[in-house]
Parts: structure tokens; C-alpha cells; sequence
């Protein structure tokens, strides 16, 4: 086998696991930066995304529809979570909310299994996305090349949003100084409404993607919600940039520690948690201490 | 103090009374309360939310699995040594941990405890890997005495630790250590300025609560005759905080009664239904919106209310 095709095609895999995880990471980092609040059920609304993109599959026929069908109605349901029952909460401290939402996970888990069982179900790749390319003579899968290129753009679209457009600025203004903005006339519980349903819009396209690959099951949920607290943590809580190095540290050191320590893998990813926690208590971008 | 005397004499009379069924369940939820009692030093006392609990249960119930599998130790004291194994783990992590504050720490606990499920699950000599371990002795002695080896005799084992248990968290949260935690939990920094290092006073009541959670898990190794890696396992640690809330955090006695409240529903719902979580994140969610203190709040301000009234 030839290193450098075998290293290439690794390299990949890891980037495109890492746009996996950074749909999840940077939409609970968002979430925190303007809430304060850890979402514990951001897992449970990637599983969500990940079943309402197996349906609407077999209902359109078609993946691009999933595609808009699934981030809509994962980011309404949440935006009415936060509008029905997490607004009672701003003014107690952070721990209502991770017991909140981690209720909200296990009603949502049972919920799911209750509505569309216990199977995993199979979320075929669409036609056009289907087979495998070879680079230097390595086969390597298109959707994956295709998840690669999704989390770019999505990436650039999330910089642009916040970086160019009003309520980009509103969200920024928001995690600086909430009360300030409620001073000079916005209404910031629609701000955080807002950004609550557009994280966990992005938790469901993570889903929708995710589906091809590791089938829709109950099992998603648990796994990934400790992957992107993983992730946040290690690049900074509330870091839009830092979610990004998160996700691709993780991608990195998943993929490479499967391959070179099968035995540690698992625990690979909370050393390196650790590691950069006693070093920088905050995360590598995070602000506080 | 008389209520409690009270209470313990009724649950020293239950094997009289109850069916082996529910004298099983009884077992379970003292054990579990234990648990509970042990997170509330942390939660309730010191605001130190941990997401990584069920790593000193899984501790203990390892520790414990070990000891009475491959050594001839008595039942009591192995219980002791495993729950001192799980207070000793516990000053490195809390030592870790205290780098850390607020969401942070509550992540590194989970980190932890997610570090230890992955070992468990590897370290097939001495965890079993996924098989866990099985066949687990409840072993005789010391002078031979089996008295604890039965059904009613472990039952009063476990009710022994509970009590003591609860006797040395209620004078600990009493004495001037307590007082320094309840300065911690309402704020730090002056509790810092007043000259109290208070990162060692965390590692210490972390260590405590470790250890009080270890002799949980170390009962319930004997107690159900087997270990499996779920008792390391994140929702379990959720769990225990579900139980220590809905309770009543930073009393003692809610957590114990949060841990009956939750064997008892999910008995009770699983009977009729098979998703009995869902009712029971419901349940959770309404008390954590409406009812914050937990059900031993409700009822001590439901008594002064109608005290006064």
C-alpha cells in the first residue's frame, strides 16, 4: 500500500468527519455564546434531524429535499422549546438549563423510538453522491468528499451571516452585552429565540448528513452530544472559530487514533480534552479562565 | 431527629413485612439513595455540578466486583476498602477537575467518568470488558459470620451504611467545613478573600462524596451478584442528578427520597408502559421549571406554611 495515497485518503476521511462535527459544535457554541447555556439535548435534536431526513426521504424521493425539510423543522421545534419553557429560565443559574435539556433528551429519545422504532434505518446516499473515486490509486468514498465540501460552505456561510448581515450583528452584540442591546431597542429574547433554532437547525442538517453514513439510530444521540461538548470545550466555549479547530482536533485524533491505537481510541479524545483544559481552562479561543 | 429514629425503625422492621420482590427494590433504592446523598455534598452543598457521578459508583462496584471474585476478603470490610479506592481516584480527578469552574468542571467530571467507561471497556482482565463482571460472591466472615450473606441480612447492611452515612454528611455540612462549602456555593471569591484556599476545600468534598458514592457502587457489586459498564455510563450519572433534584437539592434527605421517588415511578411505569423515560423527562423538566427545591422542599415549606397558618 503506498503511504502517501493511504495518508491522503486519511486525511480526508478526517475532514470529513470533521464537518460532521463542527454542525454540531459550532450550533452549541453559538447557542452558548449568546445564552450562557449548555444544551444538553443538542445531541438528541442531531438523532431528530437524522429521522425527519430518513422520512422525508421516503416521502420525496428526493435527499436535497431532506436537506431543507429537516434543519426547518429541527430549528422550529427548537425555537418553540426556548419560546415555550427555556425562556422561564434566564434568571436562574446555568445548572437549570443542562437539567432542562437533558430532560428534553431523554422525552425526545423516548419520543423518536416511539414514533419511528427501534431499527436502525438506512438513509441511502443520493445516486450522484454514491460510489467511490480513487486518489493515488486509494478508493475514497464521493459522499464523503461531498460532506467535505458541505462543511466548507456552511462554514463561510456562517462567517458571512454573523460577520455582514443585521442579525448577524445583533447576535454578536448580544454575547457581548445583552443588556445593552435590550437598552438601544431590540427585543433580545427573539435574538435568542432566533439563535436557539438556528443551532439546532444546524444539529438536524448534522443529522440529515450523518444519516447516509452511520444509518439513522438511538444510539446518536448519546455519542454525539459528548463529541461536540468535546469539541467546544477543547476549541473555547462560545468561539465561532474555536468550534472549527475543536471539530477538526477531534476528526483528526478519532480517525488517526482508530487507525495507529485501536485499544485507546475512545479514550484518545478525552485525553486530549484534558490536556487542553489543564493547560488553558477556557479552550484554546475561549475567554474565561 | 425523632422522625428519623422513627423512620429507621419502620425500615428496620420492612424485611418482617414485605414480599422478597419488594424487599429487592427496597435494597436497590437505600443503595441508590446512598448515591444520591453522596452527589448532593457536591451539588447541594458546594454547587459543584457534576456530570460524571456514576464514575464512583462504577468505582466502587469494580473495586468490590475484584475484591470479592479473587480475594477471600469479608463482605464489610471489602465494601470499606473499595469505597476508599474510589475516594483515593477521586483526589486526582477532583485535583484536575478544580482547574476548572462553573460549566467546565461539570464537562471535565463528564470527561472523566466517559474516560473510565472507555477503560472499562478495554481493560477486559479486570472489568470484564462489555461482559462485565459476573457471579460476584457475597462473602462470609469476618469469624464466620453469613448473617450477611442473606436477603434481610444484606438488606440490613445496606441500611447500617445509610445511616451512618447520612449521621456523618449531616454533621460534616454542620461543622465549620460545611460552613466554608455553603460559602463556595454563594460565592467564591469572597470565600477565597477570606482566606480559605477553597480549591483544596473542593478537592476534599469532591474525594468525600467519591467515597460515599463508592460504597453505593461497592454494595450494589454484591448486591446484584454482577457489573457491567452501564454503571459507568453518562446517563447514569444524569440519573443520579435527576434524583438528587427532584429530591431536594442541599438537604441530605431529599436525595434519598428522590432516589425512592425514582425507583418507585419507574417501577410503577413500567408496568404499564415500556417508555417510561419519557415520562419521566417530562416529570423532571416540570419540577426543574416549577418546583426547583425538589419534593422534601415542597414539604418542608408545605409544614411551615401550615404551622404558621
Amino acid at each position: 500500500m503506498d503511504f502517501l495515497g493511504f495518508l491522503v485518503t486519511q486525511c480526508l476521511n478526517a475532514l470529513s468527519q470533521a464537518a460532521l462535527l463542527f454542525f454540531l459544535g459550532v450550533g452549541l457554541t453559538l447557542i452558548f455564546g449568546i445564552m450562557r447555556i449548555v444544551n444538553f439535548a443538542h445531541g438528541a435534536f442531531f438523532m431528530l434531524g437524522a429521522y425527519v431526513g430518513y422520512s422525508a426521504v421516503h416521502l420525496t424521493g428526493s435527499f436535497w429535499a431532506s436537506l431543507v425539510a429537516a434543519p426547518l423543522l429541527v430549528g422550529g421545534f427548537g425555537a418553540a422549546f426556548e419560546l415555550g419553557i427555556l425562556r422561564r429560565l434566564y434568571r436562574r443559574d446555568h445548572s437549570a438549563f443542562l437539567m432542562v435539556t437533558f430532560g428534553l433528551t431523554l422525552v425526545m429519545g423516548e419520543a423518536i423510538r416511539l414514533s419511528w422504532g427501534v431499527a436502525a434505518l438506512e438513509v441511502p446516499a443520493p445516486k450522484s453522491l454514491s460510489g467511490i473515486v480513487f486518489i493515488l490509486d486509494e478508493p475514497f468514498p464521493i459522499y464523503r468528499l461531498f460532506l467535505i465540501g458541505a462543511g466548507i460552505v456552511v462554514a463561510l456561510a456562517i462567517w458571512q451571516f454573523l460577520d455582514r448581515t443585521r442579525l448577524g450583528l445583533l447576535i454578536r452584540a448580544t454575547s457581548q452585552n445583552a443588556e445593552m442591546v435590550h437598552a438601544l431597542g431590540t427585543d433580545v429574547r427573539l435574538v435568542r429565540s432566533a439563535v436557539f433554532g438556528i443551532g439546532c437547525g444546524l444539529a438536524g442538517i448534522g443529522g440529515v448528513f450523518a444519516a447516509p453514513l452511520v444509518t439513522a439510530s438511538l444510539g446518536m444521540a448519546p455519542n454525539a452530544v459528548i463529541d461536540t461538548f468535546v469539541i467546544v470545550i477543547i476549541g473555547g466555549m462560545g468561539s465561532f472559530a474555536g468550534s472549527l479547530i475543536g471539530a477538526l482536533l477531534v476528526a483528526f485524533v478519532q480517525v488517526f487514533g482508530t487507525y495507529y491505537f485501536p485499544d485507546l481510541a475512545l479514550a484518545l479524545m478525552y485525553l486530549l480534552m484534558l490536556i487542553v483544559l489543564v493547560i488553558r481552562p477556557g479552550g484554546l479561543l475561549g475567554k474565561e479562565a | 431527629m425523632r422522625i428519623l429514629a422513627v423512620v429507621v425503625c419502620v425500615l428496620a422492621l420492612a424485611p418482617a413485612g414485605l414480599p422478597p420482590y419488594a424487599m429487592t427494590l427496597l435494597t436497590e433504592a437505600l443503595i441508590l439513595g446512598l448515591f444520591a446523598m453522596s452527589l448532593d455534598l457536591m451539588v447541594g452543598y458546594t454547587r459543584l455540578l457534576s456530570f460524571g457521578h456514576a464514575a464512583a459508583y462504577g468505582l466502587g462496584a469494580y473495586a468490590a466486583g475484584n475484591l470479592l471474585l479473587h480475594t477471600s476478603i469479608p463482605l464489610v470490610f471489602t465494601i470499606l476498602l473499595a469505597a476508599l479506592c474510589s475516594g483515593v481516584v477521586a483526589i486526582g480527578v477532583a485535583w484536575v477537575c478544580t482547574l476548572a469552574s462553573g460549566v467546565s468542571f461539570s464537562m471535565l467530571t463528564l470527561a472523566f467518568a466517559q474516560l473510565l467507561y472507555a477503560v472499562a471497556f478495554k481493560w477486559t482482565a479486570v472489568t470484564g470488558a462489555s461482559d462485565g463482571l459476573a457471579g460476584i460472591p457475597r462473602s462470609p466472615g469476618p469469624f464466620g459470620i453469613t448473617f450477611f450473606e442473606g436477603r434481610a441480612g444484606f438488606y440490613y447492611l445496606v441500611l447500617a451504611c445509610l445511616v451512618a452515612a447520612f449521621i456523618f454528611c449531616r454533621s460534616l455540612v454542620r461543622s465549620p467545613f460545611g460552613a466554608v462549602l455553603r460559602g463556595i456555593r454563594e460565592n467564591e471569591a469572597k470565600t477565597l478573600s477570606l482566606g480559605y484556599n477553597t480549591r483544596r476545600y473542593k478537592i476534599a468534598v469532591v474525594a468525600i462524596s467519591f467515597t460515599l458514592g463508592g460504597l453505593a457502587g461497592a454494595l450494589y457489586a454484591p448486591f446484584a451478584g454482577f457489573t457491567n459498564t452501564e454503571l459507568l455510563f453518562w446517563l447514569f450519572s444524569g440519573q443520579v442528578l435527576i434524583m438528587v433534584i427532584v429530591g431536594g437539592t442541599g438537604t441530605l434527605i431529599g436525595p434519598i427520597i428522590g432516589a425512592a421517588f425514582f425507583m418507585l415511578v419507574s417501577n410503577l411505569l413500567s408496568s404499564w408502559t415500556d417508555s417510561w423515560a419519557l415520562f419521566f423527562g417530562a416529570i423532571f423538566i416540570l419540577f426543574v421549571l416549577f418546583a426547583p427545591q425538589g419534593i422534601w422542599g415542597l414539604a418542608t415549606r408545605w409544614r411551615s406554611l401550615s404551622s404558621t397558618g
